[in-house]
């Protein structure tokens, strides 16, 4: 009955995200100065883009949600909670009511920092506003708040633009890339718990004398790179190891090589039509402050052409499996799947903190994501909700079925679904705490300045 | 007809962004051009077959040294946008 329910729910929801957002957008366009067709056309562009992300989260989530079990079970390792991977949370989190309103909320709370001065980031990749959406509606999951969740997100923009500011002179020097930062959740939101970890790591004698050589790594493991073929492989990888028969190995194969194309073609279009948008909210916010000095808050996919973060990203592939294994008897549930394929996206803003020791970024990358898991188990419960919602799935009562690593294992996002289990106003005491906190660790201990400095020679 | 790759972290991000603007330049400019889409980690120089490179990150030193690549992230942050469209006019000349 319940399950029932929850699929004419979902049903109303998707139809809900397939309009409201493209609706709010179209508006937000228009009063950001664009032509009356162009904004119309992205709207357009957004909601089609919808309907075909849902569609294939739908395939996803039919072909997995069986495929965990039966692999938890047969291998006994209790894994049976499936990683859906970025691109397709990036789609549910903007479908859901905290993600529909993120874009005009964020672009607002940045410019009324800007105006006050707590923060030098002009961040005007709205696109990333969808990791906070994903924070903000864990958040309306466990408060039933959409109001809530607003809260939280809100409060995770302004972390996300402080985030930005302290580690923008590391990232500079580093990365040789003046005038830009990077308040991109998906990479900054886990460099907190990174950072004392890379301190006390860098101190240890014989690890930062065995250096791995960046170039050969990415030589070799280039084609773990590709997903379709890492999509291949983990998926005979997984039917096999969940019993199913050769033909089922082969189908379930090609499935997760679909998925890891498809779905991602289709964000694509989503970030099409969001780009105009973009674009007009760019020129409004530049416009605003003219002459004024600040970093302009960019993608970490800036970041991943170093050799660096795509050697350790690539590595980190066998290491997520490893971890996810050793953890299982410790709790975690998580089966790490369509996210392997972007390790770069945590090793980017890691990396900096190790002067680039490819070993090193992968050990601590490899400490943050061990922990990131329990915290992506203990969220599958929210995520699964959204997916259902999003891809009108039908998952029985009782089974958590999904999660996302990449988002999910970002401290924050479970801090946050954390913290607002509490009355309200202890929450928001806390909030304001944390956020306090970040602002006085980014005006007091400035990354790349006042700590992790970076020889001026060192690349 | 001449080829383009844009190439970014995950290839549908950033470079989406940037088909969007660079397939608008095409059309106001006349210029009649493939373009496609690439995740960095997937490049290799034995099968790439493109006349300009646009990426919005580091391209390995393999690729940069044969082929002609432009830096991509001025159509993202708007910064020295225009000085990039020429670039990129030019190159397909």
């Amino acid at each position: 009955m319940e399950s029932i329910l929850g699929v004419i729910g979902g049903f109303i929801n998707n139809i809900g995200s397939t309009i409201v957002l493209p609706v709010i957008l179209t508006v937000v366009g228009l009063i950001l100065g664009m032509k009356f067709t162009k904004a119309v056309r992205s709207g357009l562009m957004i909601a089609v883009a919808f309907v075909g992300i849902f569609l294939t989260v739908g395939l996803l989530g039919e072909n997995m949600g069986t495929l965990g079990n039966a692999f938890a079970e047969k291998t006994g390792t209790g894994l049976d909670v499936i990683d859906i991977g970025w691109p397709a949370a990036a789609a549910i989190a903007f479908g859901t009511p905290v993600g529909n309103a993120i874009i005009p909320i964020g672009i607002i709370i940045n410019l009324v920092l800007l105006v006050l001065g707590l923060t030098k980031t002009l961040d005007i990749d709205v696109w990333n506003f969808w990791h906070q959406a994903f924070i903000g509606s864990v958040v309306a999951f466990i408060t039933g708040s959409v109001g809530l969740g607003l809260i939280a997100a809100a409060v995770n923009v302004v972390m996300a633009l402080f985030l930005a500011d302290w580690s923008q002179p590391l990232i500079e020097k580093y990365f040789k890339l003046p005038g830009i930062s990077f308040p991109h959740l998906q990479s900054a939101g886990y460099m907190l718990l990174a950072a004392p970890f890379a301190a006390l790591l860098k101190k240890v004698p014989f690890l930062s004398k065995m250096s791995l050589n960046p170039d050969t790594i990415r030589k070799r493991l280039g084609i773990l790179g590709e997903p379709i073929f890492l999509g291949l492989f983990i998926g005979i990888l997984l039917a096999a190891f969940a019993g199913q028969d050769v033909p089922g190995i082969l189908t379930t194969g090609i499935d997760i090589a679909a998925v890891m194309v498809l779905i991602p073609r289709m964000v694509s279009l989503l970030v099409e039509g969001l780009t105009p948008v973009a674009d007009a909210a760019r020129k409004f916010m530049t416009k605003k402050f003219p002459g004024r000095e600040f970093f302009i808050g960019l993608d970490s996919a800036v970041l991943i052409g170093s050799p660096a973060v795509i050697a350790s990203g690539l590595l980190m592939i066998p290491v997520e499996i490893g971890i996810a294994l050793l953890l299982a008897p410790l709790g975690n549930r998580t089966l790490p799947f369509i996210d392997l394929a972007d390790g770069v996206f945590v090793t980017a803003m890691i990396a900096p903190l190790v002067a680039g020791d490819v070993l090193l970024t992968v050990i601590v990358s490899g400490i943050v994501m061990g922990i990131g898991m329990i915290f992506t188990t203990l969220l599958s419960p929210a995520v699964t909700s959204m997916v259902a919602a999003a891809g009108s799935v039908d998952i029985p009562v009782g089974y958590s079925n999904f999660t996302v690593m990449s988002d999910a294992a970002i401290p924050h996002a479970y801090a946050f679904y954390y913290i607002f289990q509490n009355p309200v106003w202890v929450a928001l005491i806390i909030s304001a705490v944390l956020l306090v906190g970040q602002y006085i660790l980014t005006k007091k201990f400035p990354m790349g300045k006042k700590i992790f400095k970076i020889e001026e020679e060192a690349k | 007809m001449k080829k383009v790759y844009l190439v970014c972290a995950s290839g549908i991000a950033t470079s989406s962004m940037l088909r969007v603007k660079i397939e608008e330049f095409f059309e106001e400019k006349g210029i009649d051009a493939m373009v496609t889409q690439f995740r960095i980690a997937e490049l290799s120089p034995d099968r790439i077959d493109a006349d300009v490179i646009v990426a919005t990150t580091s391209i390995p030193p393999e690729i940069e040294e044969n082929f002609h690549c432009i830096n991509g992230l001025p159509f993202l942050t708007g910064v020295g946008e225009e000085e990039a469209f020429n670039q990129l006019e030019e190159a397909l000349k």
